[in-house]
């Protein structure tokens, strides 16, 4: 039983850092049909600017202070939010119109740039982040171990999913959102502005992803160069199985996925796991095909 | 007739690679992952190899002929590997460093057999000497090797009775996971369990959790470093007390960086570390490097490589000639414990690296190793 | 005149291509025998992706079938590299159909995650070695070359023939398609699936026929790759190599033959001729993707609109 609790504990964690990731795609893909491949590839650069301002501001040895941690997420989340705004602009505005595949091989060609960038910025070692930026406190309650960090991590993706529920579903900005996740061009005429709704999901979803970045970097303390690409594939497919363009479906999705892979390691075989993995991903998807809670919006015809 | 044919084709490009050596100059390739997931490592393996020519030229070069390197990004796969071998063959190579993954070297193997050009590759895949290629030396230890070492530690030395192996999907770490599981079965030994992991998906948590219920004496870790420090330091963060051995790959100054304060204890099994090569070449080798490159070589990988190239140049300069046959006579059967950075070389007949000294060293609280397997080793 | 300028392209581009070594020496030689097989590949991903619409984003799994079909039988059954093509592509074309019946119902999206799952799994597949046949992660060694009439073909030259004569055949197969009823069926399935359908188009046969015949052309290059590199390992069948036949196609143009063709060239030799830019190689590459994309959204030589 505590060995169930434990696998509940770990999937949670990592089921966390997917749905914030997962979010971004959802966001995208919700009001653009775009799967953004270059996603990944962001919230790891996320992990690599939070890393540098850490070590900079004399974090590489010995415990920062709680401020510098924060400043470091401030400064991942800016310059992410910029990035994604950046990369919508140049790579993705001006294949609006294109068959929408067009935008998906531009993200693939993004998402490779945005790897050999980081490649040659920061080395293709494995950058490590020192131990002690976050405490290393842990609890064990009743056989399970859950760790500072960990709880730090459900805590905050919980937080930030229920914030982000609430403001795309409770605010006027929110609304517009939905509105032009259903229709743009009725959007249009109602006089949302569709574009700043655009790249404010470009903002949104980086940003988000920037925090699950720095997460895995804090979590598994080390960055690679292309970490980007597992991350973003494992969200994406969060993403599906909760029922992309669905906020909360990318929330479950991650979660889900994050449990599916910790108990098919843990209780059938880790050998299979990716496969298990993918099987059930494949007979959800002939289940439901539209994930879990479905696709808010109807496909157009 | 099929012997023949080929036979023409190497003839007329021995013929070739003659001509380019009348020259002044002579070429080394590099065949190696320069992007891509391996591309630290192909990279370190490029750089060993462009200051090895670079002092050798400072000294006269070799043989009173330039070295000039050509390097070829393999980007760690096969297909790309093809490509860069011919390309460095109808560049009229001598010799080639690389490439880093088993797979890569593999592919490109025919195509420098055919051409006589020569191949020195860290690859560990026992296959790549068994293919009857004899112009392929390996130049670190094959995974057998390092294996049957593994397997008499854990159950002679240690006296573990219940191993667990954990291996990630690629092809050298489960095929080192394989070898060390016959190994401990020859020993007598029980493997409790075999798992796997990703490379590089970060969470091992729950092979852990899983594991821990087992209640495994050993966990024994045939993967990379970034992975292996991670398993320990989650390890750690279960509350699992198990000891932790890693094989080669786990040996870099990051695992014990990523690891952090649950380094401390875990054993590695490997040759001697960069750093800990006892050998006065290997001091000189580093010292030059760091200064060029202000870094470390990222592996042993890498000083492997270069003591491939240094195999190599040491052979044409004793046989004074850039005959591939001569040169490759010469490694098979006269080179004989040649002062190596990562320690004596000889090549087998099949051109494997033979009479490696494998140790098992101890990770300690500042990250430094301690030798304490075999006896004899860790007393010197 | 246009029509008959757009039928000529492909043999066209194909007479050049067998002079192009001719002209620019021995490196060529063995770039261009990879591309022909890329080539093929990425043709038969069009077959499914750019002509019957359907996202599939795992196509490298179907020539791996193939190319794993030829590395066994000729390894351990000792059977000459052309007599395998035949297996392979009916093994691969097998495969493909039945993978592709539970999975085609899948609208957009979520058949190209599910083509994802497929070539994961097979991935592992292959690297646990199931059934020890494939040799796990090293792959298979030992792959001989194809010989006609007692000749080994092993010059550069003699692939480069070999692997050019597939991708005429190909060529000739595609502009076949392109001018049959079966051509004309999968591109009323991807204009407008309902419509097709209310015509009695059987939907789900057709799109299953398109992955069965995109696979089986896949399985052909398969041989040919295997028996090039004289290796077949898990690694040159992932994931990402599907996601390059995927993206060759639309940056190529869809449903175009000179454009897939143009495509594989764009994202196949050209970072082979890029080579000396070294580490930042893929850098310069992946902002090229994205100014391609930009300028020609439909692909370098998009299909030309006809009307039928």
């Amino acid at each position: 039983m505590s060995e169930f609790a434990q696998q509940l504990v770990n999937g949670l964690t990592v089921g966390g850092i997917y749905a914030l990731i997962a979010l971004g795609y959802t966001m995208v893909y919700g009001i653009l049909k775009l799967i953004n491949f270059a996603h990944g590839d962001l919230c790891v650069l996320g992990a690599f600017i939070g890393l540098t301002v850490i070590t900079s501001m004399g974090g590489a040895t010995g415990s920062p202070a709680a401020w510098v941690v924060g400043l470091a997420f401030v400064v991942a989340i800016v310059a992410i939010s910029c990035a994604g705004a950046l990369l919508e602009f140049a790579a993705y505005r001006p294949l609006r119109n294109a068959h929408r595949l067009s935008a998906v091989v531009s993200a693939l060609g993004a998402s490779m740039m945005i790897e050999n960038g980081i490649m040659l910025i920061w080395s293709p070692q494995t950058l490590v982040f020192p131990q002690g930026i976050l405490p290393s406190k842990s609890w064990h309650i009743a056989g399970v171990v859950i760790t500072f960090t960990q709880l730090l991590i459900i805590v905050v993706s919980f937080v930030l999913m229920a914030a982000l529920y609430l403001y795309v579903n409770r605010t006027r900005f929110g609304t517009a959102i939905r509105a032009a996740a259903i229709d743009q061009d009725a959007a249009r005429l109602m006089g949302i502005n569709v574009n700043r709704v655009i790249v404010s999901v470009f903002i949104l979803g980086p940003a988000l992803g920037a925090i699950g970045g720095l997460f895995i970097g804090l979590y598994y303390r080390q960055a690679v160069f292309n970490m980007g690409w597992t991350y973003g594939l494992n969200a994406f497919i969060a993403a599906i199985i909760g029922g992309i363009g669905n906020i909360p479906g990318a929330m479950l999705g991650g979660l889900l996925l994050g449990l599916f892979n910790a108990l098919a390691a843990g209780y059938i075989s880790s050998t299979w796991q990716q496969a298990i993995t993918f099987g059930l991903l494949i007979a959800i998807l002939l289940i439901r095909p539209s994930g879990i809670l479905g696709e808010r919006v109807a496909e157009k015809v | 007739m099929r012997k023949e044919f080929v036979g023409a084709v190497a003839a007329a490009l021995v013929g070739f690679s003659s001509l380019a050596a009348a020259s002044g100059s002579v070429t080394f390739g590099v065949q190696a992952p320069i992007t891509g997931k391996y591309a630290n490592e192909g990279q370190g393996i490029a750089k060993a190899v462009k200051l090895l020519a670079k002092q050798q030229n400072a000294d006269g070069g070799l043989n009173g002929k330039m070295i000039k390197v050509q390097v070829c990004d393999d980007e760690g796969k096969a297909t790309q590997a093809a490509l860069c071998a011919r390309r460095l063959a109808n560049a009229g190579v001598f010799a080639v460093i690389g490439s880093y993954t088993s797979g890569a070297a593999s592919a490109a193997q025919p195509i420098y057999a055919r051409a006589n050009i020569i191949q020195t590759s860290d690859g560990t895949a026992d296959e790549l000497t068994k293919r009857g290629f004899k112009t392929f030396f390996r130049n670190a230890p094959p995974n057998s090797a390092e294996a049957k070492f593994t397997g008499k530690y854990l159950v002679k030395g240690k006296g573990y009775k219940k191993i667990a192996i954990i291996s990630d999907h690629s092809s050298f770490a489960k095929g080192l996971g394989d070898a060390v599981e016959t190994a401990v079965k020859a020993e007598g030994g029980n493997v409790l369990a075999r798992a796997y992991i990703n490379s590089g998906s970060q969470d091992f948590t729950s092979v852990l959790t899983d594991l821990k219920s087992k209640n495994p004496d050993v966990i024994y870790f045939s993967g990379y470093y970034s992975d292996g420090g991670l398993l320990r330091s989650q390890e750690a963060q279960l509350g699992m007390n198990v000891p932790f051995v890693g094989g080669d790959a786990n040996q870099n100054v990051a695992f014990a960086k990523i690891a952090g304060s649950a380094a401390k204890g875990s054993v590695i099994i490997n040759v001697p570390a960069p750093e800990n090569l006892p050998y006065p070449a290997a001091k000189q080798f580093l010292a030059a490097y760091k200064k060029a490159y202000d870094a470390l070589p990222p592996s042993i990988y890498t000083l492997t490589n270069a003591d491939g190239m240094r195999v190599i140049m040491k052979a044409v300069e004793q046989t004074k000639s850039l005959d591939p046959v001569k040169v490759m006579s010469y490694m098979h059967n006269k080179v004989d414990n040649f002062q190596g950075i990562t320690g004596p070389i000889t090549f087998s007949k099949t051109g494997e690296r033979i009479g490696s000294a494998f140790q098992a060293f101890e990770v300690q609280a500042d990250g430094s190793y301690k030798t304490v397997y075999p006896a004899d080793a860790a007393s010197s | 005149m246009r029509t008959v300028f757009y039928r000529w392209i492909g043999p066209a581009i194909w007479i050049i291509g067998l002079g192009v070594p001719l002209v620019l020496g021995p490196n060529w030689i063995s770039i261009l025998s990879i591309f022909s097989i890329y080539a093929v590949v990425a043709l038969s991903q069009d077959i499914v992706l750019g002509r019957a619409g359907m996202f599939d984003m795992g196509h490298a799994v179907y020539f791996g079938v193939g190319a794993y079909t030829t590395a066994i039988l000729n390894t351990v059954y000792g059977w000459p590299i052309l007599w395998t093509m035949v297996p392979a592509v009916v093994l691969a074309a097998l495969v493909g159909g039945l993978l592709a019946a539970p999975i085609v119902k899948l609208r957009g999206d979520y058949l190209l995650v599910a083509t994802i799952g497929i070539s994961q799994i097979f991935h592992l597949v292959m690297v646990n070695n199931v059934a020890g046949m494939t040799g796990g992660p090293d792959g298979i060694f030992g792959i001989g070359v194809p010989s006609i009439f007692g000749y080994q073909i092993v010059s550069q030259s003699g692939l480069f023939l070999v692997g050019w004569l597939l991708l005429g055949v190909v060529l000739l197969l595609m502009n076949n398609l392109e001018n049959s009823r079966l051509g004309r069926v999968f591109r009323y399935l991807k204009e407008d699936e309902l419509a097709a359908t209310t015509l009695g188009v059987n939907a789900r046969y057709y799109k299953i026929v398109a992955f069965a015949l995109g696979a089986g052309v896949a399985g052909s290059a398969g041989t040919l790759l295997a028996s090039q590199l004289a290796v077949v390992s898990p690694g040159a069948f992932v994931f990402t190599e599907s996601v390059t036949l995927f993206a060759i196609v639309l940056v190529g143009g869809q449903a175009s033959i000179p454009g897939v063709l143009l495509g594989t060239v764009l994202m196949f030799v050209v970072p082979q001729v890029f080579r000396e830019l070294a580490q930042y190689r893929y850098f310069v590459f992946g902002i090229a993707m994205i100014v391609v994309m930009v300028i020609r959204p439909q692909g370098i030589w998009p299909r030309r609109r006809r009307i039928e």
